[in-house]
């Protein structure tokens, strides 16, 4: 004859249920309490690294961005402000603020002939001329430098697809088709309406569009001796970037 | 001709024609004077002949098929006017002095050499000034007769030269 199921039974039940449950959070504690002693030590090491090889970070542009990787997978940005830890071990903080300022200065000092807009190549060659050879930036840094400086407003941009990367420091944002012609002319050197629409799939229309508020803003020069008439960039020219 | 340095610009296709942002026209002015000047310099042209002007090799450049035309050229020269670099001889603007220094400052300089060279006093005829053999080293050696006679005048005015005719020939007592 089969018992049937007594408040003995639910009773035992229930308990189980919540050693099961105590348990299963007593591992989760554990776990966790792992994972942050782990992340903890983690974050040591990383500082012993950091304080250890300070100077390489700081003259070493390669191992600069490998350091700002791997800072950056465990959720630490040694540029978030100036003050703590990574900012008065490191100074890296600065080295970005400095390096913005320089940036800034350049294209002020350059934009009466480039309308604002400086391939990223102008801008290596230029600041790195001014460094010791064993501090030299690549154009990961600026690129932080430039993010660094968007806390000021929108007034600085660094555009980067493949190969191709420029600044602009132009008034007032640029559209996605203000950019890609950018980024065209930077392959090309000088682009004509019609040969742009084909190579992109747009009207004329809207590449004449674009191309006339480029030079409205003064980054494109027209050339009517040409037939037909083309569209230069003072700042793609190579001449002009190699002028002082 | 011989070792004049072109600027960038020179090079760039779309700086022989003007540009319709006014502000960048304004850019590119300074750079059409800037270059006129220092080409002006560099080849001792001291005048400029509108209608011939178009042939000047600063007004071409057949390395990359461009010229300025005649009207840009024209906005060009009258800028130059505008600035004091380039004085009309004439009201129907054919030709112009191209001052690539003020005639105040060749006067400057001509008065400076005169005192380096105890000359104060004395009386030097103009070609002694911008041909003789005295001035070879002088910035001033082969100025254009016109622009001189200018520099002399400017400096008579403010008392520092007497400027004597005689007849064939002219020539000047620093004082």
């Amino acid at each position: 004859m089969r018992r049937r199921a007594g408040v003995g039974a639910i009773q035992r039940q229930k308990i189980q249920q919540d050693k099961f449950k105590e348990k299963g959070s007593e591992i989760q504690e554990n776990q966790l309490e792992q994972m942050t002693l782990q992340m903890e030590k983690f974050r040591e090491n990383l500082e012993d690294f950091a304080a250890k090889h300070k100077n390489e970070i700081k003259k070493n542009p390669q191992f600069r961005k490998q350091f700002q990787e791997m800072c950056a997978s465990i959720g630490v940005d040694p540029l978030a402000s100036g003050k703590g830890f990574w900012c008065e071990m490191l100074g890296v903080g600065d080295f970005y603020y400095e390096l913005g300022v320089q940036i800034v200065e350049l294209c002020v000092a350059t934009s009466h002939r480039n309308g604002g807009v400086l391939s990223m190549d102008e801008v290596l060659r230029k600041l790195n001329q001014r460094r010791r050879q064993d501090n030299q930036i690549s154009a990961d840094d600026v690129i932080r430098a430039v993010k660094k400086l968007r806390v000021l407003g929108s007034g600085m941009e660094v555009v980067a697809s493949g190969s191709s990367q420029f600044i602009y420091s132009i008034p007032g944002e640029l559209s996605m088709d203000h950019t890609t012609l950018l980024q065209q002319a930077e392959k090309a050197g000088h682009l004509t309406v019609a040969s742009t629409a084909s190579s992109l799939g747009w009207t004329n229309e809207r590449v004449g569009r674009t191309l006339d508020h480029l030079l409205r803003v003064g980054v494109a020069w027209r050339d009517d001796q040409d037939r037909p008439a083309s569209y230069w960039f003072p700042a793609f020219f190579q001449q002009c970037a190699v002028a002082e | 001709m011989t070792d004049f340095e072109w600027p960038w610009q020179y090079n760039f296709p779309p700086f022989f024609t003007l540009q319709p942002n006014s502000d960048v026209r304004k850019i590119q002015l300074d750079a059409w004077c800037a270059l006129v000047l220092s080409w002006g310099k560099s080849n001792n042209v001291s005048q400029i002949d509108v209608t011939e002007a178009s042939s000047l090799p600063v007004f071409r450049n057949s390395a990359i098929s461009r010229a300025l035309p005649a009207d840009a050229i024209a906005v060009v020269l009258e800028e130059l006017a505008k600035r004091g670099n380039l004085e009309w001889t004439d009201k129907s603007k054919r030709r112009g002095y191209l001052f690539w220094r003020s005639p105040t400052e060749w006067g400057q300089q001509i008065y400076t050499w005169a005192q380096s060279t105890s000359r104060i006093n004395t009386v030097s005829t103009l070609y002694e000034i911008n041909q003789g053999d005295e001035t070879a080293s002088e910035e001033f050696h082969g100025l254009d007769i016109d622009v001189l006679m200018k520099a002399l005048k400017a400096l008579e005015a403010s008392g520092k030269v007497e400027i004597m005719d005689f007849g064939d020939n002219q020539g000047v007592k620093f004082l």
